[in-house]
């Protein structure tokens, strides 16, 4: 994503969402979830988070965490939670 | 046949205690062991490694197991692994073992491996000391691998595993970044095991990969990184091979 102007949201080095995104990934990681699998993505003016997450817990503080450093951008989420539920079948390894 | 449950990449926390369980609780009617392919937690607590020891104690199979980078985060992969051996599970890092289990001895070896890239693709042993390191922590990771599996070739085992966090294959990450590929595996892991012979590899780590590979030596490679694999583990069935048969190809991989 590419912006001019100081009167534009993004336009100024620590308002350019390429490195608020790269700054929130690392806060990701290194913080409280040590969350390294979820992929945050600019797709036009908003931005989206997909992956999947350990539990319903982690993803509200996953989310938490991203309104907080991405205020005022719209975010879109498609992060699913996994699931833990027996195989209903199994590969034959020939 | 040899029935093999995996998962990877858990990553359990005090939220997760009992999540897995009823899955796993079902395994001896459905596996003749359970392998844990790394990233069992988020940072590599003790109180996280105890989640974990919990979940997979006295399950009645045995649980065989690989640290990942998420274990190491704390700075103590010696104390978690303590945690999880004190559960029972063994815990292999260049290592091996052998289980008997649903009439078969299974051998498994074990790494947790590390990044560096795929042929062509890779890191080189080469300038800063740094650089140099990470190539070098790779390849010892590799070496004890191969070491641990042509172990194994000599314990007169039904079927030989390797056990891995990092992939040994490219194709498996299917579906990531190529620029991160990496940091994701690397063609020393891959180049151990052609080396040295197996059965199956089963890596977990790449959350965004895909199950299905194959190393260039006809090795089949499973990503059972537990968001890949949509369960709480999958089961793969392993033909019994002969013996004696497999006996010699260790001896010819030599």
């Amino acid at each position: 994503m590419s912006t001019h102007g100081s009167q534009d949201a993004g336009g100024g080095p620590a308002e350019n969402l390429d490195y608020r995104i790269a700054h929130l990934q690392d806060r990701l990681a290194s913080g409280e979830l040590g969350e390294l699998g979820v992929r945050v993505e600019a797709r036009g003016q908003a931005v989206l988070l997909t992956g999947t997450v350990p539990s319903s817990p982690c993803r509200e503080e996953i989310l938490r965490t991203v309104h907080e450093e991405l205020a005022g951008i719209p975010v879109h989420s498609d992060l699913v939670v996994t699931e833990a539920s027996s195989p209903d079948h199994a590969e034959e390894l020939a | 046949m040899i029935r093999i449950a995996a998962v990877g990449d858990i990553h359990m926390g005090p939220d997760s205690q009992g999540v897995l369980r009823p899955a796993f609780e079902t395994l001896p009617e459905c596996a003749d062991l359970l392998l844990l392919a790394g990233d069992l937690t988020r940072h590599g607590t003790p109180e996280e490694m105890r989640v974990v020891a919990r979940e997979v104690q006295g399950l009645g199979v045995p649980v065989v197991a690989v640290l990942g980078n998420h274990d190491h985060h704390d700075d103590r992969p010696d104390e978690v692994t303590a945690i999880l051996r004190d559960a029972g599970t063994h815990v292999l890092e260049g290592e091996h073992t052998v289980v008997e289990s649903g009439g078969a001895r299974i051998g498994v070896a074990g790494t947790k491996g590390f990044g560096g890239g795929f042929v062509g693709r890779c890191a080189g042993e080469f300038g800063e000391p740094v650089m140099k390191e990470f190539v070098r922590y790779s390849r010892r990771s590799a070496d004890g691998l191969r070491t641990a599996l042509e172990q194994l070739g000599e314990a007169d085992c039904d079927a030989r595993i390797a056990l891995t966090h990092y992939s040994p294959v490219a194709e498996t990450l299917a579906g990531e970044p190529l620029e991160i590929y990496p940091f994701l595996g690397s063609y020393l892991l891959a180049e151990a095991i052609d080396t040295a012979g197996a059965d199956l590899a089963v890596h977990g780590h790449a959350h965004a990969g895909t199950e299905h590979g194959m190393t260039s030596g006809g090795v089949k490679v499973r990503n059972v990184a537990q968001p890949v694999i949509g369960r709480a583990f999958h089961v793969y069935h392993l033909p019994v091979r002969d013996r004696a048969a497999s006996t010699a190809a260790a001896h010819a991989a030599h």
